[in-house]
């Protein structure tokens, strides 16, 4: 209810975009698919957990695709990881968004140069929306990025047919 | 501490005392020497008693007189008893290698050499701690490893050299049954074949992927299902 909280005296009739209130709603609960690939997977959960708790942003892990909005990548992406990362995005439901979280989601890391058996960023099998940079990040970043994706969300035209 | 100190003072003012004033000069903590020496004053002076001789002495590992005794303590190294058992057993199959505190085998009687490791009451080798692989250079590969007796608390590091145009090596997974995942492991990543794995599959790597790693020739592939492999993001050096 984060927007419209205390914004009101008395009951009220509220005229909007269907569009927008898609959003609004949208934008407030963004189910994320929970899966770690290393060590960002840890701080994932930390933010999850009460102390930070990203459910009262409207963020709750979900354990199967098919259930999220959201995938956050937490983590190194090795070569045998990214087929299968490709095949459970497409696996969610549209529309979905990426968080890559960390650096070795984000460009592979430390492995960037001399990691053969690691994806260089997770950009080049899904698209991503947002990065998440540090090593790993804080939740507190993780926060920042996911706040950064609601605003994504809200610009969002999910009903307006795309021009090709 | 300050016990052993005090013992060992006394110690010096009675060999002082006896004649021996050397082995007071020359000792190396000042303190000690310090007050050994105003003590062998105060004794000579008569102001204190002559202190008994400590029976237990600190000094003895430093003793040349009880050097020999500090020898006859030393236990026989456990290793070189292990290494006189195998040798005298499997003097055909070694191999030759740089390293003293390891066994080198050849491969090809293997196999048989590891049931006997395990099962010969003297060695008793039941426990397989690690097998890992190395490429040495040179063309040539090494599988290593390192056995552990639960019975008789003994250890043994075994390797086998092979080339990397050949690498065969038959196949423990059947004695030791952990060897089954430490054999695919070093199979994955230097490509030995173990002889008589009975599932020797890749383990960490996708099982479609191309090369040995850890070989020191290695070259990635280029692209691995469409992905390029060794990507170089544009505007990075």
């Amino acid at each position: 209810m984060g927007l419209l909280t205390n914004k009101f005296s008395e009951d009220n009739v509220i005229v909007a975009k269907l569009e927008k209130l898609l959003n609004w709603s949208r934008s407030t609960s963004p189910w994320f698919f929970q899966f770690g690939t290393a060590c960002c997977a840890i701080e994932m959960m930390a933010a999850a957990a009460p102390r930070h708790d990203i459910k009262r942003i409207g963020f709750i892990p979900r354990s199967s695709p098919r259930q999220a909005d959201v995938m956050i990548v937490a983590g190194t992406v090795t070569m045998k990881m990214a087929i299968r990362v490709k095949k459970l995005y497409e696996q969610m439901a549209d529309p979905k968004y990426v968080v890559a979280m960390g650096s070795c989601a984000t460009s592979g890391g430390p492995y960037w140069q001399h990691g053969y058996h690691v994806l260089k960023g997770v950009d080049i099998v899904i698209p991503v929306d947002v990065y998440v940079p540090g090593c790993p990040p804080r939740p507190e970043s993780l926060i920042e990025g996911l706040l950064k994706l609601e605003e994504q969300i809200l610009e969002d035209r999910p009903l307006t047919r795309k021009m090709a | 501490m300050t016990q052993d100190k005090e013992k060992l003072i006394v110690e010096l003012v009675n060999k002082g005392l006896d004649g021996d004033m050397d082995s007071v000069n020359n000792h190396e903590d000042k303190i000690v020497r310090a007050k050994a020496k105003a003590m062998i004053m105060k004794v000579k002076k008569g102001t204190v008693e002559r202190p008994p001789m400590p029976e237990i002495s600190n000094q003895v590992a430093t003793d040349p007189i009880s050097g020999n005794q500090d020898q006859a303590i030393k236990i026989e190294d456990p290793f070189e008893k292990v290494k006189k058992v195998i040798t005298e057993k499997y003097s055909n199959d070694l191999d030759e290698g740089k390293e003293a505190n390891c066994i080198y085998f050849k491969p090809d009687n293997w196999l048989e050499i590891a049931k006997w490791l395990r099962s010969e009451p003297s060695l008793l080798f039941d426990s397989l701690q690690c097998q890992m692989g190395m490429d040495m250079g040179e063309d040539i590969l090494e599988s290593r490893y390192n056995f552990h007796s639960m019975e008789l608390d003994h250890y043994l590091e075994v390797r086998i050299r092979v080339s990397r145009s050949d690498p065969k090596i038959p196949s423990v997974e059947q004695v030791w049954r952990i060897a089954d995942w430490f054999e695919r492991e070093t199979y994955d990543m230097l490509g030995i074949e173990y002889i008589g794995h009975r599932d020797l599959r890749r383990i960490l790597l996708p099982d479609d992927w191309e090369g040995w790693p850890l070989r020191k020739d290695y070259q990635e592939q280029e692209t691995y299902h469409g992905i390029v492999v060794p990507k170089i993001k544009e505007g990075w050096d």
